[in-house]
């Protein structure tokens, strides 16, 4: 399912010293060597998954427990009364399903739109060289500092009079300002990767700009610009200040709704939202694993080659 | 090598360009959000029209509540669009939104909002309505501001202490401790029974330290005199250095807040903490002893003296109308929904929280739950609003206060500099 | 770093004019549509917001009123420093520690384990679950009074007694630190990992037999491959964790005693919870003039040293 992209047997072949090392002594040191990496890996991975992945455990346990259980002190590490109503109940919740669809819909055309302009954008900063350029391109990256909330009180009132308040394009445009800096400045990397001589020979060839970039720059480019989307989407995924403030129930993302099914007045409902939690990001999880290769050529294209 | 082009210096060397621009534009920038809105207009008579509520999103609350729309939008042919925040951004998003002119019909307020909202002019004024109503008077109360009535009174209730009576048994408690002194020693006797049992989860955390407040009154402090905030005198450093003791002697925990204490009553750890009254139900629920609920009982808070006055503070909520579209269904709606005896009843045997109207605390199914009317009769009767409640930095105000609080309680500072800070900080945010 | 920067080209390339754009002309037409969205929604919003540092103005009403240099010297004589510093600890920690430990992962899933692949999809995660709802996870693993850190660390005779990880000074920026550790370590990894790959594996093996212990192989070979990726996701996460909200916001609110408090989340407490418009706009440009005054001190440096670039 992932095979490695860039040197796919980088490690197993170390397993076969090659033929041409030299002398026994050497060898011997080597497998030597080897067992002590492979107890180091081991530790890392053993120690690092602990951490990585006992929270997630205990999402799941908590899941799984009835909301008695869940205040008991000390905790039941592994639940005994395994309960599955907590994600039965989620059947029942239909705005949930909403709340879902809108943070896929919106999350997806933000990558969209981000790569969209961001190829755009990027290509002409990277193949270019023009008066102004340099300073734009640090204000791009520098946008990224800034706290949302300064952006918040604006944005707000230039929706509202636009009448835009509560729909995904109001989502979709914050979130953009978070999105298109990063995605500007990924994909100038990557198109920084492709050589120079190919445009100058596409232009003997006589290809117009337009279709250089279209035909032979694009498709090249085309696992940087899906890392670069993947990265917006997560982006917009998780954005909670902006979903809560621009957007109401119909169009709320999950983030914000999670939070206002579950964290109440009167009690947070851990259980629940932790089965919530699990079921909305599985999908999520599962198209990362497939996808994660695109995230790795695309994102390193531009910084380890050079 | 290269960083996808740019590199680390590249990169740093940006901002400043950046930032050099932004600023070198700001000169230029006079364009400023307008911030106002422009829809006061629209059909105040039309049928259907908006109800925001935090409690409309809320896994616990949001069934019932459907329950009276889906009936009223039956009744009256008419459609309700339902509108919530999540509880803790339910302020700051309704401000917003109001401001900007997106929130119109019923809407849904915490009392101690009342006034942050009722100060931007946009909610109608009630007066005659209520009249209608048959409401208590310590209901309407809950609902005026600066002499008008903005709100209908839904639920009316307050904030008291709640005891676990088989944990007091245990430690061999036999009343109520009515002073200060004699709860102390309470505490220090339930302390004993091991077992790492917090005697008063009492907040600790900013979110709830307000819950401060009653007993800075019980030590003598009035919070605020003539407009002058009185925090800072001798009795609210007597109440916080209490305080810290409890803390300090782990009689009351840190990290605590409402939520947390009442998983700690849950748990048969706590035998006491502060609560709404409807706390007992969303305790007991989620509690493994099944007889919890018969063991929590209402307590009047300790005085300093005995013979004074148990404080406690008013708490509950209430329906406002924001002027404009939808505006007349909209309040015969809110008016139907707290005032309508078989509607209220309904409510209460769903949610446990007690109606504010006479009639309404009458029936037969409030008045003969027991514990409604001791909290009624203990707590309730001698609850008083927060003063601080007039000014629309009310919340602000909550928190200046608590975070000053904290830092005695985690030893950053001392009580005496704490509070005179907190008042300086409370005497800034009422002028501004 | 720029050792090996693209080659400047230092003439437009005129030659291919096939449109009837000049290159220039051209240039600027692609990034018109970015430019134009750049302008509506982040550079407007942000001026306009930080002109709104020099009035007192509430976020409820309409109005407001000129006051120069009040609003900016209200944090200055107050808080500034301390928001500062906490800033500046939580932007390093929480980039610095995930660093860490998403580079002492991707080495170990690099070294030729079975199933690599299928563990580096494990450990995204994470990253993927909504950040709103990783901060409550750790909020209720580190809950004071029935966290089942404390749980865990009771049960095996660490502590004796609850640790309010929430609630003291000191635990409370670690916890967030943590918490923010966990959600970006997998994307770390992930891109320090593909960096890894691209090393050769017979540098490895000629150090090897050079004699160089694993350290020394580690900085002479494989560091020098990886430093450009290790850059891309320092700065990325520096950038990021300097504004970052959701985290803090949701386990400490800023506290205890405004411990936490940075300037993502004061601003935002004093815009919408306090409606100080003015003054949360006015720390935003504190800000700002900071970033202005660092890059202004590294520009000089850098131009004395003769940089062209």
């Amino acid at each position: 399912m992932t095979s490695t992209t860039s040197t796919p047997l980088a490690g197993t072949d170390r397993l076969r010293p090659s033929a041409t090392s030299a002398g026994r002594t050497s060898r011997r040191r080597m497998r030597k060597d080897l067992l002590r990496s492979r107890i180091a890996a081991w530790t890392a991975i053993v120690v690092i998954g602990a951490f990585g992945m006992l929270p997630v455990y205990w999402l799941l346990a908590t899941a799984l427990s009835s909301p008695e259980q869940t205040f008991q002190f000390p905790p039941k590490l592994i639940p005994t009364d395994i309960t599955f109503s907590n994600f039965t109940a989620l059947a029942e919740n239909d705005q949930l399903i909403t709340y879902l669809v809108n943070s896929l819909i919106v999350a997806s055309i933000t990558a969209v739109l981000s790569v969209v302009v961001a190829t755009y954008m990027g290509y002409s900063f990277s193949k270019f060289r023009y008066r102004g350029r340099r300073s734009l391109m640090h204000m791009v990256l520098a946008s990224q500092m800034f706290p949302q909330a300064l952006l918040l009180v604006t944005l707000y009132a230039v929706f509202s009079s636009f009448g835009l308040l509560n729909t995904y394009t109001a989502l979709v445009l914050s979130f953009t300002t978070f999105t298109m800096p990063l995605c500007v400045w990924m994909l100038k990397g990557i198109f920084d990767t492709i050589p120079d001589a190919l445009l100058e020979a596409a232009s003997i060839d006589g290809a117009s700009r337009w279709r250089t970039l279209h035909s032979i720059v694009a498709p090249l480019a085309a696992p940087g610009m899906i890392a670069a989307g993947l990265f917006a989407f997560v982006r917009g995924w998780n954005d909670f200040i902006f979903a809560v403030t621009l957007a109401d129930k119909e169009k709320q993302t999950l983030p914000p709704g999670l939070v206002s099914t579950y964290i109440g007045e009167f009690q947070t409902a851990w259980p629940e939202l932790m089965a919530a939690s699990l079921v909305v990001s599985a999908p999520v999880v599962v198209a990362f694993m497939f996808l994660q290769r695109y995230l790795v050529g695309g994102m390193t294209a531009g910084s380890v080659k050079s | 090598m290269t960083t996808s082009g740019i590199t680390r210096r590249g990169a740093l060397r940006m901002f400043g360009i950046g930032a050099l621009g932004v600023a070198g534009a700001g000169a230029l920038g006079a364009c400023a959000p307008s911030g106002a809105g422009t829809s006061s207009g629209g059909d105040t008579k039309s049928k259907n029209f908006d109800f925001t509520s935090w409690s409309l999103n809320e896994e616990a609350a949001k069934p019932s509540i459907e329950k009276i729309i889906a009936a009223w939008e039956k009744a009256e042919g008419s459609k309700i669009r339902a509108v919530s925040y999540p509880y803790n951004e339910y302020l700051s998003q309704l401000t917003l939104k109001l401001g900007g002119g997106e929130t119109t019909g019923a809407v849904h307020l915490d009392i101690a909002w009342l006034a942050a909202v009722a100060q931007m002019g946009k909610l109608a004024d009630l007066g005659s309505v209520a009249l209608k109503g048959g409401y208590t008077n310590v209901a309407l109360d809950s609902g005026m501001y600066d002499g008008k009535q903005y709100g209908l009174p839904w639920n009316t209730g307050s904030i008291g202490v709640i005891a676990n009576s088989s944990l007091l048994e245990k430690a061999g408690i036999k009343k109520h401790p009515t002073t200060v002194e004699e709860f102390e020693g309470a505490l220090r006797e339930l302390k004993g029974l091991g077992g790492g049992v917090v005697p008063y989860a009492a907040a600790t955390k900013v979110a709830q330290l307000k819950d401060i407040f009653p007993w800075m009154q019980t030590f003598g402090c009035t919070l605020l005199e003539d407009s002058k905030v009185t925090i800072g005198d001798d009795a609210s450093i007597d109440a916080v250095t209490w305080y810290k003791k409890l803390h300090d002697e782990k009689l009351i925990a840190a990290d605590v807040d409402r939520f947390d204490a009442r998983a700690l009553f849950g748990q048969g750890k706590a035998a006491f903490y502060d609560d709404a009254i409807i706390g007992k139900g969303v305790t007991a629920a989620q509690s493994k002893d099944k007889t919890l609920a018969d063991a929590m009982r209402p307590m009047k808070r300790p005085v300093l003296r005995a013979g004074d006055t148990p404080q406690a503070l008013l708490w509950g909520g209430v329906i406002a109308i924001v002027k404009g579209k939808g505006q007349d269904a909209a309040t015969e709606f809110a008016l139907h929904t707290t005032t309508d005896r078989a509607t209220t009843t309904e409510y209460f045997a769903a949610r446990a929280l007690p109606p504010s109207t006479t009639a309404g605390l009458s029936d037969p199914k409030v008045a003969q739950d027991t514990f409604t009317t001791e909290w009624t009769e203990k707590i309730t009767d001698t609850a008083t609003g927060s003063p601080f409640w007039q000014f629309a930095q009310n919340a602000q105000i909550e928190e200046a206060v608590a975070k000053q609080v904290q830092a005695v309680l985690v030893g950053t500072s001392k009580p005496k500099d704490a509070m005179k800070k907190a008042a300086e900080e409370v005497n800034d945010l009422i002028k501004r | 770093m720029s050792t090996a920067a693209p080659p400047q080209k230092a003439a437009p390339r005129r030659e291919r004019s096939g449109g009837r754009l000049s290159n220039g002309a051209f240039a600027l037409l692609l990034t018109a549509p970015g430019l134009a969205l750049f302008a509506a929604i982040i550079i407007y919003p942000l001026l306009s917001a930080l002109f709104t540092g020099f009035f007192k103005q509430d976020l409820r009403l309409p109005g407001r009123e000129f006051v120069g240099l009040e609003n900016f010297s209200y944090w200055l004589d107050g808080e500034f420093l301390t928001i500062l510093k906490q800033t500046l600890i939580f932007t390093f920690g929480a980039t610095l520690v995930p660093f860490v430990v998403g580079f002492a992962l991707a080495l170990a899933l690099n070294s030729g384990l079975k199933g690599s692949g299928f563990l580096r999809g494990l450990f995204l995660f994470p990253w993927v679950i909504p950040g709103v709802v990783v901060s409550f996870l750790w909020m209720w693993i580190f809950n004071a009074n029935y966290g089942v850190l404390n749980g865990v660390l009771m049960k095996a005779g660490i502590i004796e007694e609850s640790i309010s990880w929430l609630g003291q000074p000191g635990t409370a920026m670690l916890a967030v630190i943590v918490t923010k550790t966990w959600a970006s370590f997998p994307w770390m990894m992930v891109m320090l990992l593909a960096g890894l790959q691209t090393v050769p594996k017979e540098l490895h093996e000629a150090a090897s037999m050079d004699g160089a212990g694993s350290i020394r192989r580690f900085f002479a070979v494989t560091w020098p491959q990886v430093r450009g990726v290790a850059s891309i996701v320092l700065l990325l996460e520096f950038i990021w964790n300097f504004q970052h909200f959701d985290t803090i916001y949701v386990l400490t609110g800023g506290g205890p005693a405004g411990t936490t408090e940075t300037f993502a989340t004061a601003v935002y407490q004093t815009a919408f919870k306090g409606f100080d418009i003015g003054r949360a706009t006015a720390l935003g440009g504190l800000w700002m003039v900071l970033l202005l005054i660092l890059v202004a001190v590294y520009l000089r440096i850098t131009e004395r040293k003769g940089d062209a670039r």
